[in-house]
Parts: structure tokens; C-alpha cells; sequence
């Protein structure tokens, strides 16, 4: 405290941390990874609807959302200066409030995935040591169609919702734009075929030729595309805003965040799946390098909301 | 008819002296490690010998159109009935929602209420019993003026309407009640303050 008017600390303009970026991370890899398996489940072949079981992709994503989201909110209540509190946020509505929107459509979507979880995963059950949950799902089985549906409309929603919760703030200029929303949920997509890829192959041992599998690998490449595109989008808003917007496109050029940008988003997150596009077949569908794509993928999702948490209420208007 | 509640602070008359902070702290009981109200000296501007400084005040807005009410989940940050943008302890839950979107970064939260804080003029300690906020009584420069703008014989509208004013950020349409009159020391026209500091 060296100015005569006091202690400067409070004026920090960071005010959400790296928790909330893995919280905003969390939420896009939950949505993402739900409403890639639901999709491909509603994009399957006439073949596969014969089939009874369900798909690994679908079962990883089942498994997947649910964690995801539930380790996310966990994070938003221990960020909270009351986080014993947090039921506050449950019964007190502010209609005009994109957080109180968020909660409304969260409150729905996270016992739906579980709900829609337990279905999918209703073989598995009896391995796991949780055949007593086998009645739920079997209460459950005549609601799927309107369950799928339902968490479908509502993963959409979450997806874009972290995107419209920062977007909301018009103190920020690299936040105030309308493409945020959806760059989360694009991004939130690739993070959910990454994680979907992973768990598919380890824990439901699939093979690395899998028909879904090369399905969802097809959509990788121009999800990617969209992302970059909306990050350039983005950057395109800021520099023909002028004035501070454009100052705030010093994130790129300078400091420890342009780091993250270059090195985590572009090199790691893009560079190194579309890099590893020109590996001969034989050696990229092997089991290591998928996965090794696939985490590659996961950690430039990560370090994009951590810049753009960092970045973005690093300048400001 | 409704009042319209704001505060001018005059760069000309303002020292600087911070008894406007410390009266501020000791009304609200502020912890020591947070502030309601500073007003940053900066500056000097201008070349020598016309050197002059500025007295930015930094505290709460009482903005008509609060980023931080509209963003608020549990609706705590509320405007009342006094136009005041306040905050009900008892809903707040502490996401810092409101803290991230106030542009002029003046809510914090209080480490021992775990609850968003920021300047409400004094609501409920003095404006309750018709006297002026702490920090306008303590103004050894009469630099404060608080009153009501939609009474047109109160000294706030005579000000307003005979000396240069402006408004901190007003581009980002939150019309705030705090307005400033800028300093004409140092050869600078307060045309320049309103590019230097009202419309950038």
C-alpha cells in the first residue's frame, strides 16, 4: 500500500480465475461430448438400428457428460465467496440474468445426463458393482426418445450458455462479442469427440477402425475449421472496433497469455491433429496416436478458455 | 415525483486529501484491506510550468442502467425505490458476477461479509436520516455536491447547468449519476478532459 488513496489489490480486473476456466472447459466438454453421441446415434446406419446394444461412443459420452458437468459445477461452488450458500442461486431468479438462465438450464440437463446415462449404460451396470441402479433404468427405458431429445435441446444450451455468461459483461471488449457463444460450443464439440475418442478406446477396448469411431473422426476436420474461423472472427470484431476493443489484441503479440494462445490453441490444440492428418493411415489409426491426438485436441480447448478468461478481462474498456 | 438522486464531484476545488476515503471507511466500517471510495491522484499532465494533476474519483456509479443488477443471478444487486443500485446481503452468494461486469471495476468483495460491497451514498446509515453521505460532509473543499437532479431549485441542477460536466464511460450506455466537473488548471481546456477521460 504505497498510494496515499490505499491498497490497489481489490482493482485486480481478473476477477474469475483458472477455476472458472475449467469450469467453462467442463461445461463445453459435457455438451459436447453428449450431443456428439447422441447425434451420431441419430446418423447410424440402417444396419446398426437392428442392434440392440449401444454404441461405444455413445457410452463413453454417457459416461463422459455427466462427470464432466458435475466436476464443473463443483468448481463454480467452491469459486463462491459463500459456497455453502449455493442454494441461494437455486431459489432466488433473476430472469435477466444469463447465470440465472445458465442454472435454470443446468438444474434440467445434469440429472437428465444421468438419467440418459444410466439407460445407455444399463448392460454395463452389473460389472461395475451397480446392478442395483438397473431398475431405475429399466423405469427409465420408455422415456428415451423424449430424454435424448430433450438433453439434445439442453446440451446446445449449455454449450453456448458459458459463451453468453461471459459475453454478457460490456465491461470487456474481447468478451463482448457475439461470436463467444459460439466458439464455446464448437470448441465444446471438439473437446467432446476428443474425450469421447479416449474413453471409447480405453475402457470399452473398441477397435481404432470402429465404424462410428472413423464417423466421428470425419467430423474433427471441419469442427476445427469452424473454430479457427470464429477465433479469426473474433480478432476481426476487436481490430475494426478500434479503440480499446483493437488494444485488446495486444493479448496476442505480448505476455504470458499469448504464450498460451500460440503454444496451447494453435500449436497444441490445431497444429498438432491437423499435423498428424499427414501421418501414413497404417501409423495414425493406431490406438497411442489417437489418443495422443485426441489429448492434444483436449489440452487446446483447455488453454483456449484460459486465455479467453485471462485474456479478455485483461483488457478493458 | 420520483428523485433522482446524484453526486458531482468538482476536479477543480478536490485536493486529493482522501478525507472523503477515510470518512467513507469509518461510516461503513470498510475493511482495511478493501475500499468503497479513492480518489486517485494522476498526473502531472501538461509541460512545466503548467503542470496539473488530476483527482479521479473511483467509487460506484450508481449507474441508471447497472451492468451489475442486470448480470446479478439471485437479483441481491437490486435498484430500489431511491433509484439506488444496492446490494441485499442475504441473496448474494458471492459469484462476483457483478464485481467482473462493472466497468469501472468499483465492487469488491467484503472479507468479512463474504458479500459484494461497493458505495450506495451512504443509504442506510445517513441518507436514512436526511443527512448528505459521510464522504460530502467531510470534504474539507466543498469538491462533493449531493442532491436531488430532478428538483430544479436544489444546488446539483444549478451546477449542472452552469459549469462543464461530464460522466466517466458513458459510451458503454450506463448512464451514470456520478458526474465530474473537470480542473482548467495547466492551460488545459476541459475539452481535452473530455478526451482524455469521458470518451475514450
Amino acid at each position: 500500500m504505497n498510494n496515499i488513496w490505499g491498497d490497489m489489490a481489490q482493482y485486480d480486473p481478473v476477477t474469475w480465475n483458472w477455476i472458472i476456466a475449467i469450469y467453462l472447459f467442463m461445461a463445453g466438454l459435457s455438451a459436447g461430448s453428449i450431443l456428439i453421441g447422441i447425434g451420431l446415434r441419430w446418423y447410424r446406419s440402417e444396419d446398426d438400428r437392428k442392434s440392440t446394444k449401444e454404441s461405444a461412443i455413445l457410452k463413453a459420452a454417457a459416461i463422459i457428460s455427466p462427470i464432466a458437468i458435475s466436476l464443473g459445477l463443483a468448481c463454480l461452488v467452491f469459486d463462491l465467496t459463500k459456497p455453502f450458500h449455493f442454494w441461494l442461486i437455486l431459489i432466488n431468479y433473476n430472469f435477466e440474468s444469463v447465470m440465472a438462465l445458465g442454472v435454470l438450464a443446468l438444474l434440467a440437463y445434469s440429472p437428465l445426463g444421468i438419467a440418459y446415462a444410466l439407460i445407455v449404460l444399463r448392460d454395463e451396470l452389473p460389472r461395475w458393482k451397480l446392478g442395483f441402479l438397473l431398475p431405475v433404468a429399466q423405469v427409465l427405458m420408455p422415456f428415451r426418445k423424449a430424454i435424448e431429445v430433450l438433453l439434445f435441446i439442453l446440451a446446445i444450451g449449455v454449450g453456448a450458455y458459458t459463451g453468453f455468461l461471459i459475453s454478457a459483461m460490456n465491461a470487456y471488449p474481447m468478451l463482448n462479442t457475439a461470436v463467444l457463444p459460439a466458439l464455446f460450443l464448437v470448441s465444446g464439440l471438439s473437446a467432446g469427440a476428443a474425450a469421447n475418442l479416449v474413453v471409447a478406446l480405453l475402457m470399452f477396448n473398441v477397435d481404432s477402425h470402429d465404424k462410428e469411431l472413423s464417423k466421428m473422426h470425419r467430423l474433427e476436420l471441419p469442427v476445427m475449421a469452424i473454430e479457427m474461423m470464429f477465433l479469426f472472427m473474433l480478432f476481426c470484431a476487436l481490430y475494426f472496433k478500434g479503440g480499446a476493443a483493437a488494444l485488446a489484441l495486444a493479448s496476442l503479440t505480448t505476455g504470458v497469455w499469448a504464450s498460451v494462445f500460440w503454444i496451447g490453441v494453435v500449436g497444441i490444440g490445431f497444429g498438432i491433429p491437423l499435423l498428424s492428418m499427414l501421418m501414413p493411415a497404417s501409423s495414425r489409426h493406431t490406438k497411442t496416436a489417437m489418443i495422443m491426438v485426441a489429448c492434444s485436441g483436449l489440452t487446446g480447448v483447455l488453454a483456449l478458455r484460459h486465455f479467453i478468461i485471462y485474456a479478455g478481462q485483461s483488457y478493458i474498456y | 415525483m420520483s428523485k433522482r438522486l446524484i453526486m458531482i464531484h468538482d476536479e477543480n476545488k478536490c485536493i486529493g486529501c482522501q478525507a472523503c476515503n477515510i470518512a467513507c471507511r469509518s461510516e461503513n466500517g470498510t475493511p482495511d484491506e478493501v475500499t468503497r471510495l479513492q480518489v486517485r491522484v494522476e498526473g502531472p499532465f501538461g509541460d512545466a510550468p503548467n503542470l496539473h494533476f488530476k483527482y479521479n474519483r473511483v467509487s460506484c456509479q450508481q449507474c441508471e442502467d447497472a451492468p451489475c443488477v442486470k448480470v446479478c443471478p439471485t437479483g441481491a444487486a437490486y435498484v430500489g425505490e431511491d433509484g439506488l443500485v444496492s446490494i441485499k446481503a442475504e441473496k448474494c452468494v458471492g459469484c462476483m458476477y457483478c464485481v467482473a461486469a462493472c466497468p469501472y471495476k468499483v465492487r469488491f468483495m467484503n472479507p468479512e461479509t463474504k458479500v459484494a460491497d461497493k458505495c450506495n451514498f451512504c443509504k442506510e446509515t445517513r441518507l436514512a436520516k436526511g443527512e448528505l453521505p459521510a464522504c460530502v460532509t467531510a470534504c474539507p473543499t466543498d469538491a462533493l455536491i449531493f442532491g436531488d437532479a430532478n428538483d430544479p431549485s436544489s444546488e446539483v441542477v444549478k451546477i449542472l447547468n452552469t459549469k462543464p460536466s461530464y460522466q466517466d464511460k458513458t459510451h458503454l450506455g450506463t448512464k451514470p449519476r456520478l458526474y465530474r466537473i473537470p480542473t482548467k488548471r495547466g492551460g488545459s481546456s476541459h475539452e481535452q478532459y473530455l478526451g482524455r477521460y469521458g470518451a475514450i
